[in-house]
């Protein structure tokens, strides 16, 4: 009843997920790092700061990331995360899938618009 | 690989218990979050109260963030799990406690079969496969070699003294060697009362080497096996208690065993390990008395009669002792030209190796036969749960429209059966284990007198109790659960509940188990069958000698009483003429061994004109003239023996005059006059002078193919008393303390051979026919609920058969036929399947056959009655069913 049901068929991975690894494919970092690194590299995705938050634990949940505590740059103690294997290996995957799928929608798109 | 194991268990560990922890980090990576974020607003040239707020507002509704971010956790498959696992047992604790009937029917039948099977296995455990009751038992070790090559190794897996002195001496890897013996026959202990008692002869290092001290004095010590030594024992914790009183003055004190002085210089403690299994021994005294007590194995140093038990250095692991083992062996082999030693050591236990052997076999049976058992209670509570299930399959239909999984349902289902049969194997252990505790020693001691084993359920107890209760609660749990998961959807929802047809793959489910039960149940009736006859046997049987008015006076251990060889002899002769002398006392004769007693010997002979490897095993005694009139055995052909050859038989080589058995006669000569024919043993020629009736002489029941008598002096006095025996028994006995007032010497009358074999029968029989019994009474109520379940779901059939004009006996006939059909087919496999394997039953059917019509016809019909008779009990009501309220409570 008031069970929380398993998330949907993990292949189809949200794209905050996604950034969120590709981000920490690049190394370790506190998630208002990364908050702040999707914020500069893009304006077109606009992420919500606290939703950040929700994700990297879920993705701890599920064993792609890994945390502990460490200091910042301003020496304050913050959570900096890590890809694990399973997320180093998932991540592959996942943007090798973005590109076949983008790919495949250009495809379709390009001829129809000039 | 490892590392992302160590992370997945990291996160689920922490998704379980950590809420506080992770509420708690949360919060403080939003705080710093939000901290950064007013930095860099405030760096950007937003005044700081401005770029607070932004930072708040940018961040969204921190609460609901903190909620969700908690959420993320939940998905942990092992809290999942745990969930669902909660939930199921939760439901099916609720759903059984609304059943209470049912459930208690199912935990009862439960606990009694794995009752009787824990129970079971509590006895063999404390008896067989115990380790050896010691402190640190996993370090010690059994040896036992094997020697071919040489002539005089007879006794091949002993020690002799020197053997033993070279492993113990030389080993690195043993911190110590012990080695031991038991004291020739039984010990007189004197005093006022004096009285038989079993000894151990060990090596002084014995207490030391096993951890056990003495509780009282010391145990022995070197200087005690040194030569010439002050004769010592340490007597044993029961023999304390019981004869001493467990008077704590004992040591010190001198005691006469075999008439002479020892020294007690301590107390065994309780539990102490005899040195010969698990029996109950009365002292210990060092190796080198033996000769005190009767013995010549001390004197020859190459005499192999020694046991070795070795207790491993700390960092010496069973492996290297072997290794290590070995290399001594070897140098051991090559001080004799051809000899050959295969060395076996092995953990040691309570039980050493050549006992367990036999009984290890006797073990699997009972195993087998108690297993049975439990399958045919696993059978019952299958049918329950089916029958149950089928009223359920309602519940089930909605579940799995509403989305279910099979495998859900199939959960579930399981959850039931293993909390059932965890409550029916905890009552059944309990109960089990508590009562043979108290049953066992009631019984086996009419057995094995001196047997002691350690009845307390131990590690290996739970684990065996706790495997078979899985074990039983997947067995009857899985087919009901398979079956039920499976339902059809659409019927189950429609019909609701009254309707509700048999299936047909229910109905077979059901009619394979009962089959199954009753063929496990004809198959332990019928083996009860024929071993009540083995046991009628046992009382009826003419064994071929006369037992009624035949006592015997044991002589035997005369010799280990401390008497010279020349004295024994004159006072064994002097008692011939005491008790012939006796007013009630007939005839008299010595006689080697008692027939179908435990003392049994073999020769090998052979046609004269046969080869040494053409040779048969032949039983032998050793008997005097009047032996075969005394016990009435006919002599058929020849004579008996003379006076002067029995006299003469001292020398024990050369040509040699025999009486042989009918049977041998017949073997070796058939259609021949055996008289006058003569037989090698190995290089001595034996002449037949006679041909005496075949005797069951080994086991009752049975006649061995080759038995020869040789002429000669036994040790067993036999009397034929013409007055009252036990009167006559007394006066022998007065007879024997008359001539030594110290001397005990057993005098037991003739039949008590037999009354071991009645009482080993009675035991087996009775085992045989309480396992039959109670597999009937669990298959006949299986059978009653099956029927009388498949008569209640066609009332509305039978009903209208009924109203149509069917008649009782037509209405009995259709249901008995379909619901018969499994007995029947499951009677002829188990009949089959007992007559296959009855042969291992024969060594204790005493005669009886295998195939004996009585036995097997007597259980097969009996269980075949029962069954049947269950089903037509069941199946009465339906011919009671009344055509107008069948119809109308449609």
């Amino acid at each position: 009843m008031g069970r929380p049901q398993k998330p949907s068929n993990a292949s189809a991975m949200g794209t905050l997920d996604m950034l969120i690894l590709a981000r920490l494919a690049q190394g370790v970092m506190h998630g208002f790092g990364i908050a702040d690194y999707l914020h500069q590299v893009s304006d077109t995705l606009h992420v919500d700061e606290g939703s950040l938050y929700p994700a990297l634990h879920r993705l701890e949940s599920q064993g792609l990331i890994e945390s502990d505590w460490g200091v910042s740059e301003n020496n304050r103690r913050a959570r900096f995360y890590k890809l694990t294997p399973r997320g180093r290996k998932r991540i592959a995957v996942e943007v090798s899938n973005w590109r076949r799928l983008v790919e495949a929608v250009n495809q379709v798109v390009d001829p129809l618009v000039p | 690989m490892f590392r992302q194991l160590w992370i997945d268990l990291r996160v689920r560990l922490s998704a379980l218990f950590g809420r506080r922890t992770l509420n708690a980090r949360a919060l403080e990576e939003m705080e710093f979050h939000l901290e950064m974020r007013e930095k860099q607003l405030r760096e950007r040239g937003i005044p700081p109260s401005e770029a607070r707020s932004q930072a708040r507002r940018e961040f969204g509704n921190s609460l609901l963030l903190q909620e969700a971010t908690l959420d993320s956790w939940k998905y942990s498959p092992l809290k999942n799990l745990l969930h669902d696992i909660g939930s199921d047992v939760r439901y099916a604790a609720r759903w059984l406690v609304r059943a209470p009937v049912f459930t208690a029917a199912a935990i009862v039948t439960i606990a009694l079969g794995v009752g009787v099977n824990a129970g079971l296995f509590t006895v063999l455990n404390g008896v067989l496969f115990r380790d050896l009751p010691a402190p640190d038992s996993r370090e010690l070790v059994s040896i036992i070699q094997s020697v071919s090559g040489v002539e005089d190794h007879h006794a091949q897996d002993l020690f002799s003294l020197s053997e033993y002195v070279a492993y113990r001496d030389r080993t690195q890897t043993l911190s110590g060697v012990i080695a031991m013996a038991g004291a020739r026959g039984g010990t007189t202990l004197g005093g006022e009362t004096p009285q038989k008692v079993l000894g151990s002869l060990v090596s002084c290092n014995y207490f030391a080497v096993l951890q056990q001290p003495p509780v009282l004095g010391r145990g022995l010590e070197a200087q005690d096996c040194a030569p010439g030594a002050d004769p010592v024992i340490v007597i044993g914790h029961h023999l304390w208690r019981t004869t001493f009183a467990g008077e704590r003055g004992i040591v010190g004190r001198t005691v006469e065993l075999s008439r002479q002085g020892f020294t007690i210089v301590g107390v065994a403690a309780e539990g102490t390990y005899s040195g010969r299994g698990p029996i109950r021994i009365g002292y210990f005294a060092p190796l080198s008395a033996d000769g005190l007590v009767g013995g010549h194995r001390f004197e020859n140093e190459r005499t192999p009669w020694l046991d070795l038990i070795g207790r491993r250095q700390k960092n010496a692991s069973l492996e290297q002792v072997r290794a290590e083992l070995a290399v001594i062996a070897a140098q051991l082999d090559q001080k004799q030209p051809g000899r050959t030693t295969t060395l076996l050591i092995e953990q040691a236990k309570a039980v050493p190796r050549g006992r367990r052997a036999g009984a290890t076999g006797a073990a699997a049976v009972l195993m087998t036969a108690f297993g049975f058992i439990l399958l045919i209670a696993c059978a019952n509570v299958a049918n329950l749960l089916l029958a149950r299930g089928s009223a359920r399959s309602q519940e089930i239909g909605i579940r799995c429209s509403l989305g279910a999984s099979r495998a859900r349902v199939i959960r579930q289902l399981l959850t039931e059966s293993m909390l059932l049969s965890l409550a029916g194997g905890l009552l059944g252990s309990v109960v089990a284990v508590w009562s043979f505790q108290g049953l066992v020693p009631r019984i086996v001691p009419t057995l094995m007198p001196a047997l002691v084993g350690d009845l307390s359920p131990d590690f290996s107890v739970l684990l065996f109790a706790v495997t078979l209760t899985v074990g039983t609660g997947l067995l009857f749990g899985l087919a009901p659960a398979l079956h039920l998961s499976n339902p059809d959807l659409h019927g189950a929802i429609k019909q609701g509940a009254a309707g509700g047809s048999v299936s047909r793959a229910g109905g077979r489910l059901r009619g394979s188990l009962v089959g199954l039960q009753v063929a496990l149940c004809m198959t332990l009736m019928i083996a009860a069958g024929l071993l009540s006859r083995g046991l009628y046997a046992t009382y009826t049987a003419d064994p071929g000698f006369a037992y009624r008015d035949v006592a015997y006076a044991d002589l035997e251990e005369l010799g280990s009483e401390g008497y010279e060889p020349a004295q024994a002899e004159a006072l064994q002769r002097q008692l011939l003429e005491n008790v012939a002398a006796i007013p009630g006392v007939v005839e008299v004769a010595t006689v080697q061994r008692e027939p179908l007693g435990d003392d049994i010997g073999g020769i090998r002979i052979r046609l004269h004109d046969q080869a040494e490897n053409e040779s048969h095993e032949a039983e032998m005694n050793v008997v005097s003239a009047g032996y075969f009139s005394l016990v009435e055995i006919p002599i058929l052909r020849g004579r008996t023996f003379t006076q002067a050859e029995v006299a003469d038989a001292q020398g024990e080589t050369g040509s040699r005059p025999v009486i042989v058995s009918e049977a041998t006669a017949r073997n070796f000569w058939p259609g021949a006059d055996p008289i006058g024919q003569a037989l090698r043993q190995g290089e001595n020629t034996l002449h037949v002078v006679g041909v005496a009736a075949d005797v069951q002489v080994m086991t009752i029941g049975h006649v061995p193919p080759y038995y020869v008598y040789f002429p000669g002096q036994g040790g067993l006095l036999f009397f034929k008393s013409r007055t009252d025996l036990g009167a006559t028994m007394s006066s022998v006995r007065a007879a024997v303390r008359a001539l030594d007032p110290g001397l005990v010497v057993n005098v037991l009358p003739l039949e008590s051979t037999l009354g071991y074999w009645r009482g080993l029968s009675r035991t087996v029989t009775g085992i045989g026919a309480g396992l039959g019994i109670l597999a009937l009474l669990l298959a006949a109520v299986g059978i009653y609920g099956v029927v009388s379940y498949s008569v209640r779901k066609r009332y509305r059939e039978i009903g209208i058969r009924i109203a149509l004009g069917a008649g009782t006996g037509n209405v009995l006939r259709t249901i008995l036929r379909q619901t018969m059909l499994p007995v029947v087919i499951g009677a002829v496999i188990g009949a089959a399947a007992a007559t296959a394997v009855s042969s291992i039953l024969s060594s204790v059917l005493f005669g009886v056959s295998p195939a004996d019509p009585i036995g097997l016809g007597g259980g097969a019909l009996l269980a075949l009655a029962v069954a049947i008779g269950a089903g037509v009990i069941a199946a009465r009501p339906a011919t009671q069913a009344d055509p107008t309220t069948v119809l109308r409570s449609e």
